[in-house]
């Protein structure tokens, strides 16, 4: 053996045998034990996906778990509350002076707008009784159902919300879900449990809306969830012949009959979307590029209305 | 008794998270939940962090009305992956926290995109991507107070306590 050989040389270099490794039993029971619970665990959840996904059957527990938790989620919300509350008074306090002479400019604007609207209005219902009109189903034939919502979206990827009310007040999947301030589109009830329900917001991937310019009512396409993130939304299928112009009102379009006919829409006509930020024709796409500012701001919804059709 | 503990640890902040933070935009990106969950499996071992992601998972799945079984794979296997490196390397190390909170939520986040497409559902990768450097961010802000405090719960365990794979020879 070389007398300058390294620590590492002497143990891998020597001669002496060892004895074959036994092994720790205690230490190899725990990895086993180890390995099975986790491996349990991931299969319960695969399964539990499976199951979720496939079929209804754990609606029922889902629904039961969700309804146990939901006043605890009050109650948070309700501790949190103060806090938010000053955060939200001194971010108005500092805002306060510049919003205030936006908002004195638009009350001037706004009140010539609705001495137009209201004569407009008049002139319709008249005009309306004259032709025996039946268009199609407007709000007034739904009854508002008023909803705290219990959870927001959890991650950039979620696009719903929980609400607290259920199929207990007349809630159904597919029901119109509206913004109480603005009045605006939110989304559609996915799906409804007892006392709470899943909505799924207008900025999710497989919303589609039937809407139209208000003040180009044949301007009329699906809105979408834009490309570049939640806070635009796309006017999609219009022909580019159409005019549309910037800041124009978008509403839903609503159809006659609810679903029978093709592109055939649940919302009732009428409900503001948003208003168009751009409009543009290109060669590459067949249809107008219109991009939609939505009416609603997703990210500070505290409560909805969801509206039930009167039986 | 430290399942106990750590049931209401992470039932607190899970309604923390549900109720009050997913309020605020930014806080869509981060979760406390996750940064809570790798500290106790940090402290506590890979077993104990897969049993309480999975049960953490579950319940978010359910307050949230999601699919079921999504947040608790992903979380069983941080849960349980964070655990194995509290047990072996990461003992005593400082940077032990930031680095699981770090990786796990780069996974997290690109886990639940996969698994959202393969359950045919929107898969959004620009979105994820755009939200994860502020998510980062948030988490590890969130790192060093929720660690001190899980660690103040859980203190580390004795040598002894700890798993005996490791034998010192000599």
């Amino acid at each position: 053996m070389p007398r300058n050989r390294t620590v590492r040389l002497a143990v891998l270099g020597s001669s002496v045998q060892r004895t074959a490794a036994s092994g720790y039993p205690s230490s190899r029971s725990s990895a086993l034990k180890r390995r099975i619970i986790v491996g349990g665990l991931v299969l319960a959840s695969l399964v539990l996906i499976t199951v979720s996904f496939r079929s209804s059957a754990l609606d029922g527990a889902q629904g039961t778990v969700a309804g146990i938790l939901r006043p605890f989620e009050v109650a948070a919300d309700r501790i949190s509350r103060p806090f938010r509350d000053a955060v939200g008074w001194t971010h108005g306090v500092i805002n306060a002076k510049s919003e205030n002479k936006k908002l004195r400019q638009r009350i001037e604007i706004l009140s010539q707008k609705v001495i137009q609207d209201e004569s407009a209005v008049q002139e319709n219902v008249q005009l309306k009784a004259q032709l025996r009109y039946h268009g199609p189903s407007s709000i007034r034939d739904f009854v508002k159902v008023g909803a705290a919502i219990l959870t927001h979206p959890q991650s950039p990827i979620d696009q719903s919300v929980t609400i607290a009310t259920g199929t207990s007040s007349g809630v159904a999947g597919g029901d119109v879900v509206v913004d109480p301030s603005t009045g605006g589109l939110v989304g559609t009830v996915d799906r409804a449990w007892s006392s709470v329900a899943r909505v799924t917001l207008l900025t999710d991937g497989q919303s589609a809306v039937t809407a139209t310019d208000l003040t180009y009512p044949s301007a009329i396409g699906v809105i979408t969830r834009g490309a570049g993130g939640s806070d635009v939304l796309v006017l999609d299928s219009v022909a580019k012949s159409t005019s549309v112009g910037i800041d124009d009102t978008v509403i839903t379009a609503g159809t006659l009959g609810k679903g029978a006919l093709p592109f055939s829409s649940m919302f009732p006509r009428g409900i503001p979307i948003g208003s168009v930020s751009s409009a543009s024709n290109n060669d590459v796409n067949p249809f107008k590029n219109i991009q939609v500012k939505p009416l609603v701001d997703f990210s500070s919804l505290r409560s909805v209305i969801v509206l039930v059709p009167k039986a | 008794m430290d399942g106990v503990k750590a049931g209401l640890v992470l039932f607190v902040v899970a309604l923390l998270q549900l109720a009050v933070l997913t309020q605020y935009s930014a806080f869509r990106t981060s979760s406390i939940v996750l940064v809570a969950l790798l500290s106790i499996a940090l402290l506590r071992g890979s077993v104990f962090g897969a049993v309480a992601g999975f049960a953490i998972g579950l319940l978010l799945d359910s307050a949230t009305l999601g699919t079921l079984g999504v947040s608790s794979l992903l979380l069983t296997v941080g849960g349980f992956w964070i655990g194995r490196y509290g047990e072996t390397t990461a003992r005593d190390r400082f940077h032990a926290p930031f680095l699981s909170v770090a990786v796990v939520t780069v996974l997290f986040a690109f886990g639940q995109l996969a698994l959202q497409f393969l359950l045919g559902e929107p898969a959004p990768a620009g979105l994820v991507v755009q939200g994860l450097p502020l998510g980062l961010l948030l988490n590890l802000l969130l790192t060093l107070p929720v660690y001190t405090l899980v660690r103040r719960m859980f203190p580390p365990l004795e040598l002894g306590d700890r798993v005996r794979e490791v034998r010192l020879l000599g």
